[in-house]
Parts: C-alpha cells; sequence; structure tokens
C-alpha cells in the first residue's frame, strides 16, 4: 500500500512537465537552425564570443521596436568581436525575411518556424516576446533580458 | 395601457430562464486586450488549452484573435473563458460564440440556453436562425470598458442588461 503510494507520487512527479528554462549557468545549447542565407547553424558555435540570442517574431510589435536598438548596438560592437543571434519563430518565411529588410538587421538571423511550440523556445522557456539570453565568451549564459548596459559591461569584460 | 405592457415586460424578463430553445458552444473567438502585446505572449494560449472542454486554440496574428474550439457536449459557459483569460493576466476585448441553433427566432429579450448560461437577444433582426450562427457577447468584461459606457445607455430598453447576472450573456447575432 504505502509502495503503491510511493510510485502514483513518483509517476505525478514525473508527468509535471519540467520547466525547460534555461538557468543562468547553462551552457549554449546545441541547436542547428537555418539562417536567412539558407545555412544551418548551431547555436553551440558561437561559444568563444559574447553572444545575445534574441528570440523574437516579425508580427510581434514589441519585438521590432527592439530589433532597432539591437541592430544599433551590433553595429557598434561587432568589431570587438560581439555576437548576436536573432531566432525568429515565424511561421511565415516571406514575413520574417521582410521583417530583416525593413529593420536592417545584419547580425545573424535563423528561422524556427512554429511559434511558441517551436523546439528552440521551449528549450530556452520562452513565454514572452522579445526574449534575450546573454552568453559569456565561455558560452554560459549569465542574464535573461538584460539590459543595454549589461551586455556592454559583458564586451568590455571579454576585451 | 403602455406601462402594463412595460411591467408585463419586464416582469417576463425577470424570470429569464423561460429559455425554450438550446444551443450547444461550438467555438468561441476571443480577441483579448491588455498592457502589452497579447500574440507575444503564450499565457493566453497556455491558459485556454488547459481548460478541460478545449480540442484546440488557435491564432490568427493578423487580427489578434484567439479561436476556441471546444469539443462535443462540452460545458464550457463564456465565463469559463474570459476568467481564464484574465488568469493570463489580459481582459477581453471581444468574443463571439458560435452555436448551433434550430429554429430560433431572436426576438429581443428572448433567450436561448447553452450549457447552463442564458443567451439574452439584443439588436435583434428577427430573422430565423437556423445552424450554426455567431454571436456577439455584449456584457461588461466582454466588451473593451469604451464599448461598454456606449451599450449601458443604448441597452438601457433591456431589463436584464444592466443586472449584470453572471450567468445571463446578452447577444447579437452576427
Amino acid at each position: 500500500m504505502r509502495l503503491n503510494l510511493v510510485l502514483i507520487m513518483l509517476m505525478s512527479m514525473l508527468c509535471i512537465p519540467a520547466a525547460a528554462q534555461l538557468r543562468t549557468g547553462a551552457s549554449l545549447p546545441k541547436l542547428t537552425l537555418t539562417s536567412s542565407e539558407g545555412q544551418p547553424i548551431d547555436l553551440a558555435s558561437f561559444k568563444g564570443k559574447v553572444t545575445l540570442v534574441d528570440f523574437w517574431a516579425s508580427w510581434c510589435g514589441p519585438c521590432r521596436v527592439a530589433n532597432k536598438k539591437l541592430v544599433k548596438l551590433y553595429s557598434k560592437y561587432k568589431k570587438q568581436g560581439f555576437e548576436i543571434v536573432g531566432v525568429s519563430l515565424d511561421k511565415d518565411k516571406a514575413k520574417w525575411r521582410d521583417a530583416i529588410k525593413k529593420d536592417k538587421i545584419a547580425y545573424v538571423q535563423v528561422n524556427d518556424p512554429a511559434g511558441f511550440d517551436a523546439k528552440s523556445a521551449v528549450t530556452f522557456g520562452v513565454e514572452n516576446m522579445p526574449a534575450s539570453y546573454l552568453f559569456d565568451a565561455s558560452g554560459k549564459l549569465i542574464a535573461i533580458n538584460p539590459s543595454e548596459q549589461q551586455i556592454i559591461n559583458e564586451i568590455n569584460k571579454a576585451k | 395601457m403602455k406601462t402594463i405592457y412595460q411591467l408585463l415586460l419586464l416582469t417576463f424578463a425577470v424570470f429569464l430562464p423561460s429559455a425554450s430553445a438550446y444551443g450547444q458552444i461550438q467555438k468561441a473567438e476571443i480577441v483579448a486586450t491588455g498592457l502589452t502585446c497579447s500574440m507575444c505572449s503564450n499565457a493566453i494560449n497556455k491558459q485556454l488549452k488547459s481548460i478541460d472542454g478545449v480540442e484546440k486554440v488557435e491564432t490568427d496574428l493578423n487580427t489578434s484573435t484567439f479561436t476556441v474550439i471546444l469539443t462535443p457536449y462540452n460545458t464550457i459557459t463564456p465565463a469559463t473563458l474570459k476568467n481564464s483569460v484574465e488568469k493570463a493576466g489580459f481582459f477581453v476585448g471581444s468574443m463571439v460564440i458560435t452555436l448551433s441553433l434550430d429554429q430560433v427566432v431572436p426576438k429581443d429579450n428572448a433567450a436561448v440556453e447553452a450549457q447552463g448560461a442564458t443567451l439574452v437577444f439584443v439588436d435583434s433582426k428577427e430573422k430565423v436562425l437556423n445552424g450554426q450562427t455567431r454571436l456577439k457577447i455584449q456584457d461588461k468584461g466582454y466588451v473593451t470598458q469604451k464599448e461598454y459606457k456606449k451599450l449601458q445607455k443604448s441597452y438601457s430598453k433591456y431589463p436584464t442588461y444592466s443586472v449584470e447576472n453572471e450567468g445571463d450573456f446578452h447577444v447579437k447575432v452576427i
């Protein structure tokens, strides 16, 4: 009887979907997605550089506002080895490409066309957009939704 | 004579659940509002999907509409859906329900019973309803605040509207 109870408890624990949110200290996950240029890109390959992984979608208004800031930040710090990887959750690739052009995005763009159900979104634990994840040069997650100053500090630290 | 008529109407309206027709809600189209972009959050989707009787939730990004498909014989009322949107931290800006009706004449103040909720017709054109019918809920909490203020004035002719009874929904055929 007691064993049954323990078993039930264990089962119910297994049934609770583990919040797959990346925690600070986690490594850049190995996840390959297709870039806007049609190339396969593995997120883990950015290890070695301060990298911001930014989740967005063309239809997400606040994301498009954030894109403008990221474009500026990237053009200012790319020479210091700073990288941004935009992960779009757009299901409509044409709209994604249009948005890249319109927002004049020069950093790496990949597409995971399944909205919040996308594997990348689930791996990172994205529940709201925009959502960004800052990894240090050793590939460890150091902040979720960092401020611009936090990003700049990290870039300067890596010099 | 007129007062007697009004009195009769009021009595009828107060004892509303004398609905003779029944319907089953099959679908609901919800537009959520809030301080942030409702489509940019996964919360509403998750809340709606967790309701017993919800088969699936589709999102239309162009119209910011959540379409909730319900299972046959579900017991979901508009209030269940509204509560779930509010639990996710948003408000309902509009809710249109689809139900199958059989030869219902939507006279003003006439009612249809649906899963225990009473649907009262307003702004009706008295055209016989048959088959799939879309009804827009006009009550407080189901329209924007601004809309509600307007409706409060124009719907003063419907005695049950201002009562804000939780189980009564005032619906307009669309």
